[in-house]
């Protein structure tokens, strides 16, 4: 199944960013990044499924919480970003 | 025995708190270390920690809500941060040795206190206002006295501090829990509280409310940005460097939920209304000299006295034999006592929390009647 993750410059503004999304009735999962993505190393994102991004971006924009980078699984285990 | 030193620690706890602590210790691992289930849910308890005490204390986003081992912690940074060699600050009167001691170590520091008599938030607001227009970098000013319950008008002197555009500190140690707090309303530098007072966490906990960017006090692992030699410039990484302490925190956040479904208005009122009881009850005691505000507004659960012909830490040591926890000195506050006229004789304390009683009161009131009327042992 396809899914995006969304980078979070922290792990508490992950948890912020998924608390609000599952507010607004969206699935989301705080999870570790994968290495390949976690840009300095250690970070967070949360996972959201392929159909809810629109949805989750005008939410998290409202809010101003603003992603760091989101990016989209391939399907292979590599990851592409997304751009914004 | 009859504990009446919570301005110290509130040794009395919701039972909701050693239990969550108690499972932490089996249950959780170090949040941001690792995406197992166990430091997992280590993240989801110190974040529900961090937005329970935003809500408390109107912050808007939890992030700047800062864990920190105690009130000490948080005003070290706070200060750190804001203090430097040469800058003029203006203190009150009644501040905790938590302020001063880091104030005094920074050299070159023009330190001026705005002095005002004890309950008499007015003239206090007066000598602020007299310091800031003299000019100056930093305010630091405690919320409520931790010797004599003396609520200051921080509220009024937030407001002072952000028309003349001077960086404010508020040592929340004695108010957070007991009195309403409202950080965004305050516009405060830095907020910074112990969670094992007013806030009926585990000691080694407090929190630092945060308002502007701060200087980190210690440097360290954050589980983020790892492959960077500096800090995170982001909160609340920033300030959190090291395995963070999970078993106080998940009984910080058990305190923190027991505080909001009590309300803080509820145990203000409960609070003040037993230490007039108190207060009454001693100013009746032949030779004691009570410490009680006239305007019952100024005071919080906390009572200073002493008795004629005793000594305050033989006092202390005479009702600890009678089965009272009390603290007797110059609770680490020499300033608050030179303000009062107090520092060479120092005071017994008596302070509150919710689990206390009337029934209590009652018992140390007959006691302290009998000890002031000789049947003791004075120095």
């Amino acid at each position: 199944m396809l899914y995006y993750l969304i980078v979070c410059r922290s792990l508490t503004y992950a948890q912020r960013t998924a608390a609000a999304l599952e507010r607004a009735g969206i699935t989301a999962r705080v999870l570790r990044s994968p290495k390949s993505i976690s840009g300095e190393g250690c970070s967070h994102s949360v996972k959201i499924s392929q159909r809810n991004l629109p949805d989750a971006l005008r939410i998290l924009q409202r809010l101003g919480l603003t992603p760091k980078r989101i990016y989209i699984t391939a399907g292979n285990g590599s990851y592409q970003e997304v751009e914004l | 025995m009859i504990y009446l030193d919570s301005a110290a620690t509130t040794m009395q706890k919701p039972a909701s708190v050693a239990r969550a602590s108690a499972w932490a210790m089996e249950h959780l691992a170090s949040p941001g270390r690792g995406g197992h289930r166990p430091a997992m849910a280590a993240a989801e308890t110190a974040f529900a920690c961090r937005e329970e005490a935003a809500k408390l204390f109107h912050v808007s986003q939890p992030e700047r809500v800062v864990f920190t081992f105690n009130a000490t912690h948080g005003l070290n940074i706070a200060i750190g941060t804001l203090a430097k060699p040469g800058s003029r600050v203006v203190i009150s009167g009644y501040e905790h040795n938590a302020v001063t001691r880091p104030l005094h170590g920074i050299p070159e520091l023009e330190l001026r206190v705005a002095r005002g008599p004890l309950f008499d938030p007015q003239a206090t607001l007066e000598a602020f206002r007299r310091e800031l227009d003299r000019g100056a970098d930093l305010a630091v000013c405690t919320h409520v006295s931790n010797v004599f319950g003396f609520i200051l008008p921080v509220e009024e002197i937030a407001a002072l501090c952000r028309e003349k555009g001077v960086a404010l500190i508020v040592d929340a140690s004695q108010s957070a829990g007991c009195l309403p707090l409202d950080f965004e309303a305050l516009g405060a530098a830095f907020v910074a509280m112990p969670g094992h007072k007013g806030l009926y966490g585990p000691q080694g906990t407090g929190l630092l409310l945060c308002g502007m960017d701060p200087k980190p006090l210690l440097a360290g692992g954050t589980g983020s940005e790892s492959r960077l030699q500096t800090m995170p410039a982001f909160l609340p990484d920033r300030l959190e460097a090291g395995t963070h302490n999970m078993p106080g925190l998940a009984g910080l956040l058990e305190g923190l939920r027991f505080v909001r479904r009590r309300g803080v208005e509820n145990i203000a009122a409960q609070e003040s209304l037993l230490i007039r009881h108190l207060g009454e009850g001693m100013e009746r005691i032949p030779g004691a000299r009570v410490f009680l505000a006239q305007d019952p507004m100024a005071q919080s659960g906390v009572l200073s006295f002493q008795i004629e012909g005793w000594d305050c830490e033989a006092l202390g040591d005479a009702l600890g034999e009678r089965g009272f926890a009390l603290r007797a000195g110059l609770h680490c506050a020499p300033l608050a006592h030179e303000s009062a006229g107090t520092l060479e004789q120092g005071t017994v304390r008596a302070s509150l929390s919710v689990f206390n009683t009337h029934r209590e009161t009652e018992k140390l009131l007959r006691t302290l009647r009998t000890l002031a009327s000789g049947g003791g042992a004075p120095s």
